[in-house]
C-alpha cells in the first residue's frame, strides 16, 4: 500500500513537472516537484522507503535531465535519507515546519548537485551570484508547494476519516 | 531492515552512483545505461501525452483568436513565397556556379544530407542541466545525429529508445562544437555556458585574430559530428580572456525556448571505417 501511495505520487509529480514545463519554460527552473515529494515521503521518517524513492525519483530526473545518469539519484537519495533522519528526531505537525524542511532539503540537493559538479563534470563553473538567487527563491518555492501539498493532504485524509465515522455511525444505528 | 543496514545500503547506493557520475563525466561521448533508456522509454510517451493534451488545448484557443488575421498573413506569406522563388532562382545560378569551378580543380563539397521533421515532446532550455527529448515516429533517430531548426544548430542526439530521443542542446555545460567565424573563416571551439539565459561561448581563437561583435558563427564541420556551414550563433562580447586567447560570447542562433518541431540531419560526418579504426584505436 505504502509503495503504490509512492509510486502514485511519483506518477503525479512526472505529470506536474512536464504540464508545467510545457505551460511554463522556466518551470524546472522555479520549482522542484520531484524533490517535494521526496522530502515529503522522507518526512513519515521510515529511512529505508525514504531512500529507495529518493534514488527512483532521482534517477527519473536524470532521465529527463542532460547531466550525466546519476547526478540526481545521488542528490535525491542523499536528501531522502537525511530528511528521513531528521524526521525521526523532530516531530514536524505544523505546515510552518514542513516549509522548513523542504527549503533545507532542496538547498541541499543543490549543495550536493553543485559539488558532485564541480568536482566530477568536465567545464566546471560555480553559480554566479544571480544563480545563487535564483537556487534560494527556487527552495523557497519548494517549501511553499510542500507545504500546500502535506495541508491538502491532511484535509484529505481527515475528509476521508470523517466519512468513515459517519458510514460506521449509521451501520450501528441501522 | 534495522538502521545499521539502511546505512550500508545507502553507503553502496551512494558510492555506485558516484561512479557512474565519474565515469561519465570523464568520457567525451556519453556511454548509454540501459536504465536511462528504459526511463526514456517509460517517460517519452507521457510527455508526448501532456504535449499532444497541451497543444490540443492552446489550438483551440489558437484558432478562435488567429482567424481574423489568416488572410493577412496568407498574403504576406504568398508575397515571400515570391521573394524567395526568385532568390532561389539566383542562388541555384550560383551553385550551378560553384560545382563548374569545383569540377575545375577536382574539388567535390560534402554532401550536406536529407532532414526531416521530428515533433518536440519536452523541453527544459531554462534549467542547469537543460535537454529536449523528440518524438521521432517509427523511424528512431542515431545516437550523435545533429538536430537542427530553420535559424540554426540545436544539437545531438545522445540518447536513443525507440521512437524517443534525447537531444544534449548545444548550450549545455558539456556541449562543444567545431565553430568558425563567418567573416574571417577563424576556428574555435563553441562551448554552451550552462549559466541562465543559455549563453555560448568561442574559445581558442587566438588574440591576433580579427573577431567583431555582430559577427556570425558557423559549424566548422571538424569535430566528426556537424558538417560545415550550419548556424550557431553570433558574437555579442569580445574581451581579452588571457595572455593567448581571446574570451568571446555568443548568442545562440536559435530561440530554443521555442521549439516545437526541429529536424534532424541525416548526415555521416565521418566514413563509418574511420570511425570504427577509432574506436578500436581508442581501445
Amino acid at each position: 500500500m505504502r509503495a503504490a501511495k509512492l509510486l502514485a505520487s511519483l506518477a503525479a509529480a512526472v505529470l506536474v513537472h512536464f504540464a508545467g514545463t510545457r505551460l511554463l519554460p522556466t518551470f524546472p527552473q522555479r520549482v522542484d516537484v520531484f524533490l517535494v515529494v521526496v522530502a515529503l515521503s522522507a518526512l513519515e521518517g521510515s529511512s529505508l522507503p525514504a531512500l529507495l524513492f529518493g534514488l527512483l525519483a532521482g534517477l527519473v530526473q536524470d532521465t529527463l535531465s542532460s547531466g550525466p545518469f546519476g547526478l540526481f539519484g545521488f542528490a535525491d537519495t542523499a536528501v531522502a535519507y537525511g530528511m528521513a533522519r531528521l524526521a525521526q528526531r523532530l516531530v514536524i505537525q505544523r505546515a510552518t515546519g514542513v516549509f522548513a524542511v523542504v527549503s533545507f532539503a532542496s538547498l541541499l540537493q543543490q549543495v550536493i548537485l553543485a559539488a558532485l559538479a564541480f568536482l566530477l563534470l568536465p567545464n566546471p563553473s560555480l553559480p554566479d551570484p544571480l544563480g545563487m538567487l535564483g537556487q534560494a527563491l527556487k527552495a523557497v518555492a519548494c517549501g511553499i508547494l510542500g507545504m500546500l501539498v502535506y495541508g491538502l493532504a491532511g484535509r484529505f485524509r481527515l475528509a476521508v476519516e470523517v466519512r468513515r465515522r459517519g458510514r460506521m455511525g449509521r451501520l450501528r444505528l441501522g | 531492515m534495522d538502521e545499521r543496514r539502511t546505512g550500508y545500503l545507502l553507503t553502496v547506493l551512494l558510492l555506485g552512483q558516484l561512479v557512474l557520475v565519474a565515469i561519465e563525466g570523464a568520457r567525451s561521448t556519453r556511454s548509454l545505461t540501459y536504465a536511462e533508456v528504459i526511463g526514456l522509454r517509460i517517460l517519452g510517451p507521457v510527455a508526448r501525452l501532456v504535449s499532444i493534451a497541451g497543444g490540443g488545448a492552446s489550438d483551440l484557443g489558437h484558432k478562435v483568436r488567429l482567424q481574423g488575421q489568416l488572410l493577412d498573413e496568407n498574403r504576406r506569406l504568398r508575397l515571400q513565397v515570391e521573394e524567395l522563388r526568385l532568390r532561389l532562382l539566383r542562388l541555384g545560378d550560383v551553385e550551378q556556379e560553384l560545382a563548374r569551378l569545383g569540377d575545375a580543380v577536382s574539388y567535390s563539397a560534402p554532401l550536406l544530407g536529407e532532414i526531416r521533421a521530428v515533433d518536440v515532446v519536452y523541453a527544459d532550455h531554462a534549467s542547469w542541466l537543460r535537454s529536449l527529448v523528440l518524438y521521432t515516429g517509427p523511424r528512431s533517430a542515431a545516437v550523435n545525429q545533429p538536430v537542427l531548426s530553420p535559424a540554426g544548430l540545436v544539437g545531438r542526439v545522445v540518447v536513443v529508445a525507440g521512437p524517443y530521443a534525447k537531444v544534449q542542446l548545444v548550450t549545455d555545460r558539456a556541449a562543444s562544437v567545431g565553430g568558425m567565424i563567418l567573416r574571417t573563416r577563424r576556428q574555435g571551439v563553441v562551448r554552451g555556458s550552462g549559466q541562465e539565459g543559455g549563453g555560448l561561448s568561442l574559445d581558442y581563437v587566438p588574440l591576433s585574430a580579427d573577431v567583431r561583435p555582430g559577427d556570425s558563427v558557423l559549424t566548422a564541420g571538424i569535430d566528426g559530428v556537424y558538417p560545415r556551414g550550419i548556424p550557431v550563433g553570433t558574437v555579442v562580447a569580445v574581451e581579452a580572456g588571457g595572455q593567448l586567447f581571446h574570451k568571446i560570447r555568443l548568442a545562440p542562433a536559435v530561440d530554443l525556448g521555442a521549439l516545437d518541431q526541429v529536424y534532424l540531419l541525416e548526415h555521416a560526418a565521418l566514413p563509418q571505417e574511420l570511425v570504427k579504426a577509432n574506436s578500436h584505436a581508442r581501445r
